[in-house]
Order: C-alpha cells, then structure tokens, then sequence
C-alpha cells in the first residue's frame, strides 16, 4: 500500500492484470452485449456462436457462464 | 476557528470520509491528514479502528512515528503509550505518573461504509457524533457499488462544485465512454429536498450527467446518474455517489462509488467488465476532472461571471458559508 500522497490509482478494483483469455471473454462481451442483447440467451448464443469459449473449450451453458461470470466478478 | 478557515478546511460537526479502509490493514497505522489536521489511523488486529490526533501527549511528538503495540502505539520520542481511545495507559519514563490514566490525546468517532473510512469532526461545542444516514446506494440491497478513490491538489470545495455542475459533462467529458451524447444548451433547476436539493436539467433525462441530488444527512454526499453504452450490458445507467474529504486549503481525496442496480450473474458480469476495461474508462474521465480542477488559479471563484448554469453551484456556496459562519461564532 503506497502511502505517497497523491494516490492515483487507475485499477483499484482488480487483484491480478487480467489474463489474455479475461480480455478477450471481456471484449467479446462488450460485443455480444451492443450488438445480440442483454438476456442471458443471448450472452450464451452470441458468445457461442462467435466461438469464444470457457476455459476447457467447451460450448458455454447457462449454468457454465453463470459460475464463470461469479469466479470473475464476485 | 474562523469561518474562513472552516469554509477553507472544511465544515466541522459532521461525518467526512477519510481514505478508503484497505490503507490501514489490520495490525497497521497510517498518518492522515484532514481538515486541515493531522491524525492517526490505527487498527488492531481483529479489525478495529481508532482515529487519534497525530499528536503525542506529553510533548507533542507524532505518534504516527511511534510503534504499534497491538492495543495501543507507544511514542517514539519518550515511549508514551496511548489507547485507541486516547487514554494514556503508561509512561514508561515514571511509572505511576499522573498523565496514566488520562484522555489527553483526541480521538473520533469512525464508521466504515462501502470500503471507506468516515469519520465525525466534531468542535468542542459538539463531541458527541451527529446522527449519519447512509446513502441508500451504499446500503441497498440490488445494488451494487464499486469505490474509487484518488488525491487531488484542488481545494475540496471545488471538487463539491464540479458535481454541483451537471453541465461540465456536455463539454469537459464529450470525448468520452459515457458522456458524448445530449445537447449541449440546457435550462437548469433547482429542487429542494428535506436532504439537500436537486440541480437538473428540465429538458433532458437520462442522456448525459443531467441531474445530481446534494443530500446532507450527517455526511455530505451527492447522487446523480450517467447512461452507460448497451456494451456495458444489462441494468441500465450507472449511478455515483461522490463524497470529498477536505485534507487542507489546497487538497482533497475524492471518493466515487460507481454503483448499478444488478444482481446476480449481471452483477458478476458488470464487475467483470468493470475490473478488465471500464474502470480504466472511468478513470480517464475522472482525470478530465482532476486536470481541469488542479488547472484552476487560486482565485477562481473570486472573479467569475456566473450564469444560469452556476445556480447549483452559489447554491452550494451560500449554504457552506451559512454553515461555516455559524460554526465560527458558536
Ligand atoms: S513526546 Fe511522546 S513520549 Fe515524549
Ligand atoms: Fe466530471
């Protein structure tokens, strides 16, 4: 914790540099969510279809992104 | 304390934030400056916080220089132990000395809400803590806030004005992830609340930074609210509660709680996207903030030319000198 003054601190809210699987999960999101909607559905579909996937490469579900969104953001 | 130096430093009998709770761990301390004073910020190690004055008891040496004991810090200079209430529990110098014992050092009553470190100012007249309400976006269920906080060489009352100026965001932050859109004229008005006011537009919601709300509930703070893109996702604008701590005549800490009415996995995903590419957004628009304000000659607010736009802000300047004209001849 620096105690110089003055704190001016961009990232206060991260614990680690996102890694490059972060980003490109948080860009495509941006995308899905400006260009397919807000409903979950379309999270899922529009993320699937553009072939960004979990981790293991699997197909997300809505159950997979729910648990993914809650590791990350929590 | 004269007027001018309440007005300059701060008003007193209230609750002001300090510096966000994550700048003093536990079993740590940290030397803070505010209203104009210095004080210590002290920590055990199963949480609890004390707020003394950084001023030693029997000859004024700080006590933020001395050592951490768990329960108490010991003085640097001739080992002087004091409580987190103030209490000088020793003085190793001449056991059973008459200052053991004693409450010599000040000590304020502190809170913390939504990662931030608040505590009450209070003058002689008035020690005991006026009554605090919270922001009810700090403490509502469904919503969710995220803390920024940051320094700023600007007198705080000019960081309380910019808030006071929806008007800012057309011009100031139109090159910016949020605050692009709206017109650029605007008819303004003031609504007073049982809190505070509003100062908004009367032609415009929803568009730009079109409305802000100052409440005065024991602690100043304002609420206002600023659209995000559809590539935020889901729940709609987000809002800010902001709050300035006066450090001295020249500086302030600003606090900005960005906060959303989302829940569950829209929550998690806005504060994905929060943490990996809005916050360094937002924080670019913050910096418009801090560039222009620092930029301000010292006598800014001595020659102005005022105009409609500026009611929200004499608003705020009239009830500031009212408060601290009053505080001065209690
Ligand atoms: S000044 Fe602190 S112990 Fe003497
Ligand atoms: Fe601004």
């Amino acid at each position: 914790m620096t105690t110089t003054w003055p704190y001016l601190n961009v990232h206060q809210s991260r614990t680690h540099e996102p890694t490059p699987y972060e980003y490109k999960l948080a860009a495509t999101l941006e995308e899905v969510f400006t260009k397919d909607g807000h409903e979950l559905a379309d999270v899922i579909r529009g993320l699937n279809a553009r072939q960004v996937h979990a981790p293991d490469g699997a197909p997300w579900t809505e159950d997979s992104f729910r648990a993914e969104m809650h590791r990350l953001g929590a | 304390m004269t007027a001018d130096h309440i007005y300059a430093t701060g008003l007193r009998n209230q609750w002001h934030p300090v510096v966000p709770s994550s700048f003093v761990a536990p079993g740590a301390m940290r030397k803070v400056t505010a209203l104009g004073e210095q004080w210590l910020l002290f920590r055990r190690s199963d949480g609890t916080l004390s707020m003394l004055a950084d001023r030693c008891p029997h000859r004024g040496a700080p006590l933020s220089l001395g050592k951490h004991l768990g329960d108490r810090v010991a003085c640097w200079y001739h080992g002087v132990e004091v409580e987190g209430d103030g209490t000088v529990s020793s003085v190793p110098g001449l056991p059973g000395c008459n200052l053991e014992g004693k409450k010599l050092v000040r000590s304020l009553p502190v809170r913390e809400v939504g990662g931030a470190i608040l505590a009450y100012f209070g003058d002689e007249q008035h020690p005991e803590p006026a009554e605090l309400t919270l922001p009810e976006p700090l403490t509502e269920p469904g919503t969710d806030a995220i803390l920024c906080y940051a320094e700023w060489e600007v007198p705080w009352r000019y960081a309380v004005e910019n808030l006071l100026d929806p008007m800012h965001g057309a011009f100031l932050h139109h090159d910016s992830h949020t605050m692009y859109d709206g017109d650029t004229t605007a008819k303004f008005r003031i609504r007073e609340t049982d809190r505070g006011y509003f100062f908004e537009k009367t032609d415009q919601r929803g568009v730009n930074f079109d409305w802000v709300e100052l409440c005065h509930t024991g602690i100043d703070w304002v609420d206002l609210s600023i659209p995000y893109p559809p590539s935020a996702g889901p729940g709609g604008p987000f809002g800010i509660v902001g709050m300035v701590c006066p450090v001295d005549e020249q500086r302030c800490g600003v606090f900005f709680w960005r906060y959303r009415r989302v829940e569950g996995w829209q929550r998690d995903t806005w504060r994905f996207l929060y943490k990996t590419l809005i916050e360094e957004r937002h924080w670019e628009v913050l910096e418009q903030d801090r560039v222009m304000l620092e930029a301000m000659p010292a006598d800014a607010d001595q020659r102005e030319n005022l105009y409609q736009h500026d009611l929200g802000v004499v608003r705020l300047r009239r009830m500031y000198r009212a408060a601290a004209a009053e505080q001065a001849s209690a």
